[in-house]
């Protein structure tokens, strides 16, 4: 369905306000994005209201999404996956960080393709490399990244003290590097 | 710059954290400060993104209700063309396309608009009058255009809009992109309340108010009016 070379096609004619290839890129990629928010937000009330915000910020960003070296579709994930982050946390009255990923534009060349494919691993790699992890650990990681759970809550659900859980992530996320850098 | 970069396990730690937004509002505006002067950080960032948005594969795609495309679409398009635009401020990109392209994109998404026929203005000031944004509210499209016309953003920080009603706590508007005009789109409860309010413009952390709490300080401060 997500096709790289056709998303960043659709992207670049986005950039030059092409409503055909919005609907195009909305077809194709609402519904992941879709799902992408509701895991987050566990509403769907919410999570419709984030997709709107998620769609708006991808018209309008559009013309900008070449300078911030994210593959298209990882672009568009990350615009979701943060703005329903974004929500969660305002929802919970957390102080935690905010990633408008369209914000992070950069006055100097992004990496190139072959560099992103660099930077990225393979696809399902992570997956192998996950299994790597101790179970509860490889949890840990998959809940702050697909659920936006913070420190804290983590902390709290394996029942483990707030620095005990900053020490698994920081293992498991530097195993997990090793492992993908192989 | 260099082309063989080399992190600690702090860096690749930290970027981490950042893509899985795990750092506080002060560590992730730190970050980005990094981002911004070293590229090497930024493939570190990017490579850790493009992993953890595999993570996403593993659910299932779930179709949205149609109503979300029509609300996008009356969002972005719904305004009637508008013509003898004369703010002379165009959406990045637009401004440089061809003739041709300009001709055929007028009347879509020019960015912010400014109301022909506002139901309500605003002009906030600061305390010295060095600081000023007006406001003008077109209830036909919810929409609420900011013009930021004197005063700058604290270094590091963004402005918030917010809405004061009576005794009540300040209602979070949202964050102003950046730029000198802004368009906010108002949900209809927030519209409801907009005559007779106050609103007051706050110097936030990056991404706004941590916990939708005014923290910064208020830079300028207008009523709604009848316009």
């Amino acid at each position: 369905m997500t096709d790289h070379t056709h998303i960043e096609g659709l992207l670049a004619r986005l950039a030059l306000r092409d409503r055909a290839a919005f609907a195009e890129i909305y077809r194709l990629t609402s519904a992941k994005l879709f799902a992408v928010c509701l895991r987050v937000l566990k509403d769907q009330g919410e999570a419709e209201e984030v997709l709107q915000e998620s769609f708006v910020k991808i018209w309008r960003a559009a013309d900008r999404y070449q300078s911030n070296g994210l593959s298209p579709m990882t672009w568009l994930i990350t615009i979701a996956r943060n703005s329903a982050i974004d929500r969660l946390r305002r929802r919970m009255s957390r102080p935690e960080q905010s990633v408008d990923v369209t914000r992070l534009v950069f006055a100097d060349p992004a990496p190139g393709p072959e560099a992103r494919a660099i930077a990225g691993s393979e696809t399902g790699q992570i997956m192998s490399c996950f299994g790597e992890l101790e179970p509860r650990r490889a949890e840990a990681v998959r809940l702050a990244y697909l659920d936006g759970e913070t420190y804290e809550a983590l902390a709290a659900r394996f029942d483990v003290p707030l620095n005990t859980m900053r020490t698994w992530l920081r293992r498991s996320l530097l195993k997990l590097k090793e492992c993908l850098s192989r | 710059m260099s082309d063989t970069p080399q992190y600690d396990d702090d860096d690749r730690v930290l970027a981490a954290e950042y893509a899985l937004a795990l750092l506080s509002s002060d560590e992730a505006a730190a970050f980005e400060a990094r981002l911004r002067s070293e590229p090497a950080l930024r493939a570190l960032y990017a490579g850790w993104v493009e992993d953890f948005a595999q993570l996403g594969d593993a659910l299932e795609p779930v179709a949205p209700p149609a109503r979300v495309e029509a609300a996008i679409n009356e969002t972005l398009f719904g305004a009637a063309p508008r013509r003898g635009f004369s703010m002379g401020w165009l959406w990045g990109g637009v401004a440089v396309a061809g003739l041709a392209a300009l001709v055929y994109f007028a009347g879509v998404d020019r960015g912010p608009q400014v109301p022909d026929n506002p139901t309500y203005v605003a002009e906030m000031v600061g305390e010295d009058g060095s600081f000023v944004v007006t406001a003008a509210y077109d209830a036909a499209r919810g929409a609420l255009y900011l013009d930021h016309r004197a005063g700058e953003v604290p270094a590091g920080r963004v402005l918030e809009l917010w809405l004061i009603e009576g005794e009540n706590a300040p209602v979070s508007m949202g964050v102003l992109p950046e730029g000198r005009q802004a368009e906010l789109i108002v949900a209809a409860p927030l519209a409801e309340k907009l005559r007779g309010a106050t609103f007051a413009i706050t110097d936030e952390p990056p991404g706004g108010a941590p916990g939708g709490v005014a923290t910064g300080s208020v830079l300028a401060v207008g009523q709604v009016s009848d316009a």
